[in-house]
């Protein structure tokens, strides 16, 4: 299930990213903006990721780093 | 070409682009300073032989005369014409290096002769950059059309200048062509430049004030020396390319404190074109500005 | 056609720029007034009903040290506090439940479910540093590490953001290690090991003195990852994750009940037992798309893992621009998962001993569910107020097919609502 899934999703992923032009330089000024980033709040994400660690058995997934704690 | 040691820093002076250029370095040596300024001067002077409309010999003047026919440009030429086809559609086609054809009817010596209404309709077929084909690298430009890269040549200089410096040096430098400048960094002290406002009516005899500028470009737009004066009226010489007639109500004076000299330069000249709308415009773009009316 | 007098133009103009003089956005970033630092400083309020409660005060600080240089620094106080369940059923007997070496009991009602109380304060402190590697590449080296009175955790990790196509591709890899040591209140529990008979130790022998045990972990994680540009206003990212943990996976305060295998009551517990290995793997995916105003963020992970684990999380956030730079931003996440192999919600007496058993609700069928919005204020000319409120609650399989006789009256797993609000201020300066 996971081989197929990864599959499934990288071929969408490739997909999106032929059918759509090039974004020259000068049309990333959307990008730049700090709520357009992965992480738009480090804040808010560090804490969500602190409380379901703790609360649920699946974690990360989005980076690595940033400790553990007796919390799981 | 001249150097001076200053207060803590060293001043250079040329000519160039009908401008008087300078160069300020924090730097301990003259010989330092001399290097710098060269590579200035020369950058300087190697955007004004190419792209000056005055040449007879380089890509501006082949363009200029090229019948209709298209022309292929180098890759420097080409990001410029982005960034002008860019800065037309920015500014809703008030920005166009098209517009040059105007002076052949409108001077502005301080005198009162506006030009003929008819004399102006007539250029009008002639301006417009969406009546230009670029289709990078091929420009084709209509026969009787002309482009004149003088609205961001100067500042296009100081930029580039800043660029060849800041890789030259790590010591903090003040680039001043003709009132557009570039500053690289806060100076030893912590401080900044210190750059006087010219008083628009009593242009190059006095300031109506200063700004500290630690890193940053600033450029001004303004009718200081060129305008026309009639029956009380003052026309300045920015002119709105989608009538050919000089903007109504633009201010006296911009200055736009901006990233690059490029972006000041371009925000002054925005300013200047929106008239009216001149002050509400900069206070929308949330960069340091000064207006005088 | 009227220019808006008021539009912001200037981030185009100043992509235009850079493109011209060819530098990137963040050498021109800089102007009269730069911002070099970012501080946030908030406290997080976390609040189960009738169970944990959790007040984190976090400070952030991000400085930029060079051209494309930044340090980050994280510290963390978290003071945790309340009653969490300890694994055990709820059954129709008070229950009375004795720590490791038999230094602490404490006892349930019947009817309820049993719960240990416990407060803790502990405190985290991260430091990251980013600097460019080459043209196209960015590293970042991090160290962290966290105290509480039970539990010890220090990590290094590291990152490699390499860019192609002009930056709008960037695969990134990453690599973290950790160790933790935990050394819990009343000593490590003999895993499985039935309660009944855990025998008091003799008073504090002179030379064991403090002595009352400990266990570690290591932990190994690795990520890869693409993030790309689709469009001017959308970014995507693709994320695949390993990690392996060994060494001491327990829990040192959870036991799970054992039951009679024809009343249903509970007769004995036994502490849990999980492997002393745990293998962990997640596919993950965010979208996040600019409308004229507001931007949407999207996220949708698939984790699994050799526990048996599977888990579905996706999370949404939408962003509604209001007046000024003050937003609105309501937020959604779904999450449902399987059961680790050796969940069970409690043991039957006359069943062979597993090698393993947990009965924390946390590795069992568990569906996570949170709602929430959060408001953000501008404070000055590029700072920030925010203040976000959430809902969250936490179901699981209350009244299990398989359970036995008086199992059946009560709510084997029971449903946690928690609430959490944070709140914290942004300081760009």
């Amino acid at each position: 299930m996971p081989v197929r899934l990864l599959i499934v999703t990288v071929a969408m992923f490739g997909l999106t990213a032929c059918t759509l032009g090039p974004v020259h330089p000068w049309d990333r000024d959307l990008l730049a903006e700090e709520k357009m980033q992965l992480v738009p709040d480090a804040v808010e994400n560090f804490l969500d990721e602190h409380i379901y660690f703790s609360k649920e058995a699946a974690s990360g997934g989005q980076g690595i780093g940033g400790g553990g704690c007796g919390c799981n | 070409m001249t150097l001076l040691r200053r207060q803590g820093y060293w001043e250079g002076e040329f000519t160039a682009m009908a401008s008087p250029c300078a160069v300020l370095a924090e730097v301990d040596t003259a010989a330092e300073a001399r290097r710098l300024l060269d590579i200035a001067r020369g950058e300087a002077q190697r955007i004004e032989a190419r792209f000056s409309r005055y040449r007879q010999d380089n890509i501006v003047h082949r363009i200029n005369t090229s019948a209709g026919q298209p022309v292929e440009v180098d890759d420097e030429t080409a990001l410029l014409l982005d960034y002008a086809d860019r800065c037309h559609a920015l500014s809703e086609g008030r920005f166009d290096i098209t517009s040059g054809v105007l002076r052949r009817v409108w001077r502005f010596d301080g005198s009162d002769r506006l030009p003929e209404p008819a004399a102006i309709a007539a250029l009008l077929p002639l301006i417009g950059w969406d009546k230009v084909l670029w289709q990078r690298p091929r420009l084709t430009l209509p026969a009787g059309m002309e482009i004149d890269f003088g609205g961001i040549g100067k500042e296009y200089a100081v930029d580039r200048s800043a660029l060849l410096l800041q890789a030259e040096t790590r010591s903090s430098f003040l680039i001043n062509y003709g009132g557009d400048l570039f500053a690289s960094g806060a100076r030893h002290n912590g401080r900044g430049w210190q750059v006087g406002l010219d008083d628009p009516s009593v242009t190059g005899q006095g300031s109506v004030g200063g700004l500290e500028i630690k890193r940053g470009g600033v450029a001004t737009s303004g009718d200081a020396r060129r305008f026309l004066l009639r029956s009380g009226i003052r026309y300045g010489h920015i002119l709105d390319p989608r009538t050919g007639w000089p903007v109504p109500d633009a201010p006296r004076s911009v200055t736009v404190v901006a990233a690059t000299c490029l972006e000041a330069g371009m925000l002054s000249t925005f300013a200047m074109l929106m008239g009216k709308q001149a002050e509400t415009f900069l206070a929308g773009q949330h960069v340091q500005h000064h207006v005088i009316r | 056609m009227q220019l808006n007098a008021g539009t912001s133009i200037r981030g185009a103009l100043a992509l235009a720029t850079c493109t011209l003089l060819g530098t990137s956005l963040q050498d021109s970033r800089a102007d009269a007034s730069a911002d070099d630092w970012r501080v946030d400083g908030g406290v997080l309020y976390y609040s189960e009903q009738d169970r944990v409660t959790v007040v984190e005060p976090v400070f952030f600080l991000r400085k930029k040290t060079g051209e494309d240089r930044y340090f980050n620094a994280r510290l963390i106080f978290d003071t945790m506090s309340g009653a969490s369940a300890n694994g055990a059923t709820a059954t129709n007997t008070a229950q009375t439940f004795t720590s490791p070496s038999g230094t602490t009991t404490y006892t349930t009602p019947a009817g309820e479910t049993p719960l240990y109380k416990f407060s803790d304060e502990r405190v985290a402190l991260a430091l990251e540093w980013e600097r460019p590697f080459g043209r196209e590449r960015q590293m970042v080296y991090g160290i962290n590490a966290s105290v509480e009175s039970d539990y010890m955790s220090v990590g290094l990790s590291t990152m490699l953001l390499q860019n192609f196509n002009d930056k709008l591709t960037t695969l990134t890899t990453g690599l973290s290690a950790n160790y933790d040591s935990v050394s819990p209140d009343g000593g490590v529990p003999v895993p499985m090991q039935l309660l009944s008979t855990v025998v008091a130790p003799p008073p504090a022998d002179e030379e064991e003195g403090e002595d009352e045990g400990g266990e570690s972990k290591s932990t190994l994680d690795a990520i890869i990852g693409v993030t790309q540009v689709l469009t001017r206003r959308a970014l995507t990212q693709f994320n695949y994750s390993i990690g392996f943990s060994s060494g001491y996976l327990n829990d040192p305060y959870k036991v799970i009940s054992v039951v009679d295998g024809s009343t249903g009551a509970t007769v004995d517990y036994r502490f849990e037992s999980r492997p002393d290995s745990r293998l962990r793997q997640s596919l993950y995916w965010k979208y996040v798309y600019h409308l004229p105003r507001d931007v949407v963020h999207f996220a949708y992970r698939y984790y699994w893992d050799d526990w048996g684990i599977t888990a579905h999380t996706a999370d949404l956030h939408y962003r509604f621009e209001l007046f000024g730079r003050s937003y609105l931003q309501p937020h959604l996440r779904y999450s449902a998962q399987t059961a680790a192999d050796f969940y069970h919600h409690s043991l039957v007496n006359t069943a062979p001993v597993p090698a393993h058993a947990s009965a924390d609700y946390r590795l069992g069928d568990l569906a996570t569910t949170t709602y929430g919005l959060k408001l953000g204020l501008p404070v000055g000319k590029s700072s920030e107020f925010s203040l976000r409120v959430e809902s969250m609650k936490q179901t699981g399989d209350s009244y299990p097919a398989d359970a036995i006789g008086v199992q059946r009256n009560f709510d084997l797993f029971p449903t946690i609502n928690a609430t959490i609000a944070q709140i914290t201020y942004t300081g760009r300066f």
